[in-house]
């Protein structure tokens, strides 16, 4: 859409929605939040610049083709297990390691995870919005 | 050692058509001596089988369902493994000249290879089971054979209705087989003799009708015996192994094989002989009907097994030893002279009696192995085929109904010296008449065999002592399941059988002589039967159309029907226990909540009344909005903000896009229904949801276990780091679930690529100008 | 922990990264197939080491992440659940060999090789897992991996026949969901073990019957059984023939083992109506399965038909449920998955040979490539249950165990399966394979430089199956270990609640 007055406000829109979007992620573990809606709130905003600004312009931000963003949180996810493995411990199981920001302990398998299925949301969404888009 | 006289054949199956490539011209003679080896490996049995003696060797295939690889030779199972080894070498020999030049030559040989091992599996093994699977196996090579000339439909529906045929019949046999077992407590077959008789047992009427069943349709009993003319498509070597000398006479070593354990009862003595009988005289008769000197053969063939059923049926001491008697003999004299048949129609281009006459001027050999197969088919004295006659007659004096049963073995024997002769005598004698291939003696391949197993009738007809003693009574007492030593005379006394001979062989040349008005008559007699050839052809096609309209039934291609149907099940499915347990709700108690909480309920239902009387699609998708937002405004006030908040978003997302594609499709705009059909899906609505309704409110009525909401309670802050029991929950007490749900939505967005980029096998890229066409298959 | 515990939990884990990494890698499709290989070779292995494993030692558990059952998600493997997962491996390598040998090399350029191991990794999880809301996923994962490979390649025909699966089976999937959430209501567990004993303990027998009733209906529409199985022959004969071979191999089984395990483990048919009902479906299914296939002219459309009727037999033994009759349903659910999966293929080869799937318009095959045809024989043979193929001994012990159980019309009607399997069998090889006689035998279309990734997996698999009828006794001693163990659960209930890790 040609509109100067989109063209102006998405991309503003867009970054702090994808802020905010990490921000929901982050804070899921405590809060109302988590990957799913964090990915959801991504997802919308890419959205949003999609209709702004075109479909290549998404791809060109994105770097990475949109699959393979999400392929690489469903990786992400699979791999937050491994580290259990080393921990004598199934897979899977939540570790959580020391070093924390904002009383929230960020090195942890878990929170690996929960990146993992926002990445999955994002990528996923936006690769069938992309493709709808450029459907002739 | 007998298991590899068995499985060499299988062996050397598979290497036939390599050793046929390497030894061309020989390829018969060079692939026949496997066969011989086995022959002779049995001969040199014979004398320990004759002293009374059995050998049996076993080995566990599947011991955990009793199956074990075994074998058992004893008087029954050697004369066979003898006939099925000898006649087999014959065979191939005589193949190598049969086919040759043909292209599938090797693989030919390999077939014919393949189904001696298959045979003699049959008659040597040992354990139930283990014969069941060698009965199967002559089924199917049979079948590979008959369909051999498989570009002639004849030959391709022949093989069909022969394994459907004797396929059938095999599962009623497996059926009687494990009965057998049941009641006879092993599966061996040596032990099963040991034992005796399970007449008395309450199994014993249907195991008799299913083993009948099975021995019936192989060996080509009335009304199954339509299968056996038509394999007559099959290249002669075939016929001449099969379908006379070895794969037919397997239900007669069947029924032989299970004198001792089923026979002599009244149902036994009643069924074969009828049986047998009628089968005896609808070969004769229809045999003398046919002008195709193969198809006579054939016809004579099913007789002869009636005529082996009946005495089998009869089972008295000379009964069963007329029965050896005649098996033997009609092995080698039926063998010959279809061998005999092949070379004539090889060399002179046709079978038909009526063009065929003084061909013993340019083949003598041939002829000469006809006339002496032909004599033994006719009875004549010294054949072996006399000596037999002779004793069946004894047989049948013997037995009551004696006037009826002498009567039909009359009829039925003079009615095969009459084609004995058209078939052994007459195409050799006579003035020599034009025939489409000029004719010429073959190669030795092709009358060798036929020779030997003709002087055989003689030499063993004139050796009465020696086949008596070696032959005939092991075997008569493997089947009697007692010993049965009865004296062969060559020099016959005069008697009443002599007599009954007589009147055979006079009757015989009546019949002979005015062959052609008989035939007339029979043709006009039988011009309008339905037989069960016919028959066969009308309940394949039945089946084929009851099939087809069954499976249209529910495989109707429409969406609607299968969900509609579905939908059915589920009510039936729920709502008969409902009813038949009582378990509908008798009161209903709402729930202690606030007044606002009661609008929101309400709300939902709204939006399913709003989706009901929608008047287009967009409004009922809108109202389903509606329905999903209120769910999730439920989520949000009894504790769930992150389910409210995935709820919102994803019932937006989903009204949107569905508004959005339903907008492009060419649909009505209102969902049409009849009546009727409305009516139906009402009912069916309501029903579900009654159900479930009534389910769910009684299961509440039941206490909550809350083992588990109380330890992720306990355990989400201390353990898990989060105070967010929802979102603990998703990913870490139970984040394999989510593992495999973003799986899901990965895939989704996989599948939703590959759907839009690939329509109708066209792959459109969206960086590139090229479009690649898909293969079609 | 060492890497053999963990093998009870790699096979799905690398599939699903094997999904992760394809995806990563979207636009290079020669390293999503070479990633597709080395992830099922793997899986092999580890399922192959998970077999041995609980073959000597008993069932073994993995709590995931740690929290233990019934508290977390319990992966329970016992003999039949390794086996399975071992097939599964078997039968997904063996296809993406035989996917190179396809020359459509755009689906591989659309997602091919992810979907498929996304599939695997929901078959392999359904056999994997201990909890039964885990069960759930697992189908779902499935049944998207397998939509998707449905659709690729997008024809009309295709996209009919996905959008009846799709619809039919989510509504399965749907029936399931309920039927978990009303066991929860009513024992407050999701742990297969623990609802064992929970079940059994609920005074309301009434709603569990109820439950049990949906859960019939649920997984028996997903095993397509009569009389909702024409989901089945509605669709698996619409995609290439590669597909459908994998679809025919493992889908249904997993709807199969659903109900072996639900109907041993949580509501033990021997006590319920369950037992007679699940005869007459069972019976039901195996003259449906063999009514249709002779009703067929389309030869995918026929081997769709007689994997139906095969459901049939192993209903049987768990209808049965007596130790030969497990054994025999077992061994008939390894015996199916291969022979599904060959038959598909070899159709496939055929189809390419003669230009067309109809039989009427096949033929000649038989005089240009005898020894395919003879393998082709072979496998249809199998599937009638004729000896000495691996078909026959799961009939035979059925049969048996029939009669053991006083029920000798059941008898007749697997051996009129039998008949009408081989009927149907005998007919299409006949018009297909051996001449028509009015025309030239058709010339080989696309079958030249990729043969052998064609013939490869498809002799494999023939060749296994041939020799488990020759050389029966492993397998059955295998069956009849994996059978013991789901009469008596004990094993496996202690594994999972008793001390587990």
């Amino acid at each position: 859409m040609n509109s100067l007055i989109l063209r102006t406000v998405v991309p503003l829109l867009v970054s702090i929605m994808l802020v905010f979007s990490i921000f929901v992620l982050l804070r899921g573990h405590s809060l109302p939040g988590g990957g799913f809606i964090g990915g959801l709130i991504a997802a919308s905003s890419l959205a949003l610049y999609m209709i702004a600004s075109g479909s290549q312009a998404v791809r060109k931000a994105l770097v990475l083709h949109p699959m393979s963003i999400g392929g690489l949180g469903l990786l992400f996810a699979v791999f937050s297990g491994v580290p259990s493995y080393f921990s004598d411990v199934p897979y899977l199981t939540g570790l959580w390691y020391e070093p924390e920001f904002f009383h929230i302990s960020l090195i942890a398998t878990p929170v690996l995870f929960d990146l993992g299925v926002y990445l999955v949301v994002v990528g996923s969404i936006t690769a069938i919005a992309l493709a709808l888009e450029e459907w002739h | 050692m007998i298991a590899i006289a068995v499985l060499s054949g299988f062996v050397l199956a598979v290497f036939a058509p390599f050793v046929h490539r390497l030894t061309k011209p020989l390829s018969g003679w060079v692939l026949a001596a496997l066969p011989a080896a086995i022959f002779f490996y049995f001969v040199q049995m014979m004398p320990q089988i004759a002293h009374g003696e059995t050998v049996r060797a076993a080995w566990d295939w599947v011991p955990s369902f009793g199956v074990t690889l075994s074998f058992y030779v004893d008087g029954l199972s050697l004369i066979f493994a003898l006939l099925i080894s000898g006649i087999g070498a014959f065979i191939v020999a005589y193949a190598g000249g049969y086919l040759k030049g043909h292209k599938d030559h090797g693989r030919f040989m390999g077939f014919i290879l393949a189904f001696m091992g298959s045979m003699l599996g049959l008659v040597l093994a040992d354990n139930l089971i283990t014969l069941f699977v060698f009965w199967e196996l002559t089924s199917i090579t049979s079948f590979l054979l008959i369909g051999f000339n498989h570009d002639k439909p004849r030959s391709r529906r022949a093989a069909i209705q022969a394994l459907v045929v004797t396929g059938g019949g095999g599962l009623a046999l497996l059926g009687g087989l494990l009965l057998l077992g049941v009641a006879g407590g092993s599966f061996e077959l040596s032990e099963l003799l040991a034992s005796g008789s399970i007449a008395e047992n309450p199994y014993y009427l249907p195991i008799f009708l299913l083993v009948l069943a099975g021995a019936f349709t192989k060996s080509a009993q009335v009304p199954f015996h339509f299968w056996l003319p038509n394999a007559m498509e099959a290249p002669t070597p075939v016929s001449a192994y099969l379908h006379s000398a070895t794969m037919v006479k397997a239900g007669v070593y069947l029924l032989a094989r299970m004198n001792p354990i089923l026979g002599g009862t009244d149902i036994w003595e009643l069924v074969l002989p009828v049986f047998g009988g009628i089968t005896l005289l609808t070969g004769t008769l229809l045999g003398l009907r046919q002008t195709d000197v193969k198809q006579i053969l054939a016809y004579t063939t099913v007789a002869s097994l009636g005529l082996l059923v009946m005495l089998i049926g009869i089972g008295t001491d000379v009964a069963i030893t007329a029965a050896v008697l005649y098996l033997i003999s009609h092995a080698l004299f039926k063998g010959g002279l279809f061998m005999v048949a092949g070379s004539i129609d090889h060399s002179t281009g046709t079978r038909e009696t009526v063009r065929l006459s003084g061909l013993g001027k340019v083949m003598p050999l041939t002829a000469l192995a006809g006339l002496l197969a032909g004599l033994s088919m006719m009875g004549i004295w010294p054949f072996f085929g006399f000596i037999a006659k002779e004793v069946i007659y004894e047989a049948t004096l013997h037995h009551d109904p004696r006037m009826w049963i002498t009567a039909v073995a009359i009829i039925g024997n003079s009615l095969m010296l009459a084609a004995a002769a058209l078939v052994g005598l007459r195409p050799f004698f006579g003035k020599l008449l034009q025939t489409p291939k000029e004719p010429h003696e073959g190669s030795p391949s092709l009358w060798l065999g036929a020779l030997t197993l003709g002087v055989l009738g003689v030499v063993f007809g004139m050796m009465s002592h020696f086949s008596g003693e070696y032959l005939v009574a092991p075997m008569a007492s493997a089947i009697g399941g007692r010993d049965i030593h009865t004296a062969l005379h060559l020099w016959p006394e005069v008697s009443l059988p002599l007599a009954l001979s007589g009147v055979t062989i006079f009757l015989g040349f009546i019949w002979f002589w005015q062959i052609d008005h008989l035939r007339s008559l029979l043709y006009a007699a039988t011009q309008r039967l339905w037989g069960p050839d016919h028959g066969s052809d009308q309940f394949l096609a039945a089946l084929v159309r009851v099939s087809k309209n069954l499976t249209g039934l529910l495989q109707t291609g429409r969406l609607n029907f299968y969900i509609t149907f579905t939908l059915t099940m589920l009510a039936l499915t729920l709502g008969i226990p409902v009813i038949a347990y009582g378990l509908l709700p008798t009161s209903i108690v709402l729930p202690d909540v606030a007044l606002h909480i009661y609008g929101v309920f309400g709300l939902t239902v709204v939006g399913a009344l709003a989706l009901l009387f929608a008047r287009s699609r967009l409004q009922a998708i809108l109202s389903m909005g509606v329905t999903g937002f209120s769910v999730a405004l439920i989520f949000l006030i009894f504790g769930a903000p992150d389910l409210a908040f995935t709820q919102f978003m994803v019932e937006t997302l989903s009204v949107v896009i569905i508004a959005l594609v339903l907008l492009r499709l060419p649909v009505d705009t209102y969902d049409r229904r009849d009546f009727l059909p409305s009516l139906r899906d009402a009912g069916l609505a309501i029903s579900i949801g009654v159900a479930f309704t009534s389910i769910m409110m009684a299961i509440g009525a039941e206490p909550l276990d809350l083992t588990l909401t109380e330890y992720f309670a306990a355990n989400s802050y201390l353990e898990a780091h989060g105070r967010n029991i929802v979102n603990v929950i998703l990913v870490d007490f139970r984040a394999l679930d989510t593992l495999g749900e973003i799986a899901v939505v990965l895939v989704a967005g996989l599948a939703a690529l590959a759907l839009i980029k690939v329509r109708d096998g066209i792959l459109t890229s969206p960086d590139a100008n090229r479009v690649t066409r898909e293969d079609e298959a | 922990m060492t890497l053999t515990d963990w093998t009870v939990v790699l096979p799905v884990a690398l599939a699903l990264g094997g999904t992760a990494l394809c995806a990563v890698f979207w636009w290079r499709p020669v390293i999503q197939s070479a990633i597709g290989i080395v992830i099922t070779l793997l899986m092999l292995v580890s399922a192959g080491v998970l077999v041995c494993t609980v073959a000597t030692e008993g069932p073994q558990t993995m709590a995931m992440s740690g929290w233990p059952g019934p508290f977390g998600i319990v992966f329970a493997v016992d003999l039949l659940g390794a086996g399975l997962a071992f097939v599964t491996a078997l039968v997904g390598l063996l296809i993406l060999i035989y996917n190179f040998g396809d020359q459509s090399s755009d689906y591989r350029r659309v997602g091919y090789t992810p979907l498929l191991l996304a599939m695997l990794a929901g078959v392999s999880g359904a056999f994997l897992t201990g909890d039964i809301f885990n069960l759930y996923v697992w189908f779902e994962v499935l049944i998207i991996g397998s939509f998707g490979l449905l659709i690729l390649g997008g024809k009309k025909a295709q996209l009919d026949g996905a959008i009846k699966y799709a619809t039919l089976n989510l509504l399965a999937t749907t029936f399931f969901l309920i039927a978990t959430g009303l066991l929860y209501g009513l024992t407050g567990t999701l742990n297969m073990a623990d609802l064992a004993s929970k079940v059994a303990a609920v005074d309301n027998r009434a709603l569990v019957n109820v439950v049990a009733a949906l859960y019939l209906l649920a997984f028996g529409m997903k095993a397509a059984a009569f009389p909702l199985f024409f989901w089945l022959p509605a669709s698996y004969h619409t995609p290439k023939p590669g597909v459908s071979a994998v679809f025919a191999g493992l889908l249904t089984k997993v709807g199969v083992y659903a109900l072996y395990r639900v109907f041993t483990l949580i509501f033990p048919a021997s006590d319920t109506i369950f037992a007679d009902l699940l005869i007459w479906i069972a019976g039901a299914t195996i003259l449906a399965g063999g009514l249709g296939a002779i009703a067929q002219t389309d030869i995918r459309r026929l081997v769709a038909f007689t994997v139906v009727g095969g459901i049939g037999y192993m209903l049987v033994g768990l209808a049965l449920q007596s130790p030969l009759a497990l054994t025999g349903g077992l061994f008939y659910i390894f015996h199916s998955m291969l022979i599904s999966t060959a038959l598909f293929l070899a159709v496939g080869i055929a189809g390419r040979l003669g230009g067309s799937y109809d039989i009427a318009k096949l033929g000649g095959l038989y005089r240009a490539r005898p020894a395919f045809a003879m393998m082709f024989l072979v496998v249809l043979f199998a599937v009638a249950g004729v000896p000495p193929f691996s078909g026959f001994w799961p009939k035979v012990v059925l049969v048996q165990a029939s009669l053991a159980a006083d029920a000798p019309w059941l008898a007749g009607v697997i051996l009129v399966g039998g008949f009408l399997t081989l009927v149907a069998v005998a007919r299409a090889f006949a018009a297909a394979f051996w001449d028509n006689g009015e025309e030239e035998p058709p010339r080989a279309t696309h079958y030249g430089d990729r043969v052998g990734a064609l013939m490869l997996p498809t002799l494999v698999i023939i060749g296994l199956s041939v020799l488990m009828g020759l050389a029966a006794e492993p397998v059955v001693q295998l069956a009849g270990q994996a059978a013991a163990g789901l009469s008596d659960p004990s094993a496996y209930i202690e594994a999972v609640l008793g001390g587990s890790e």
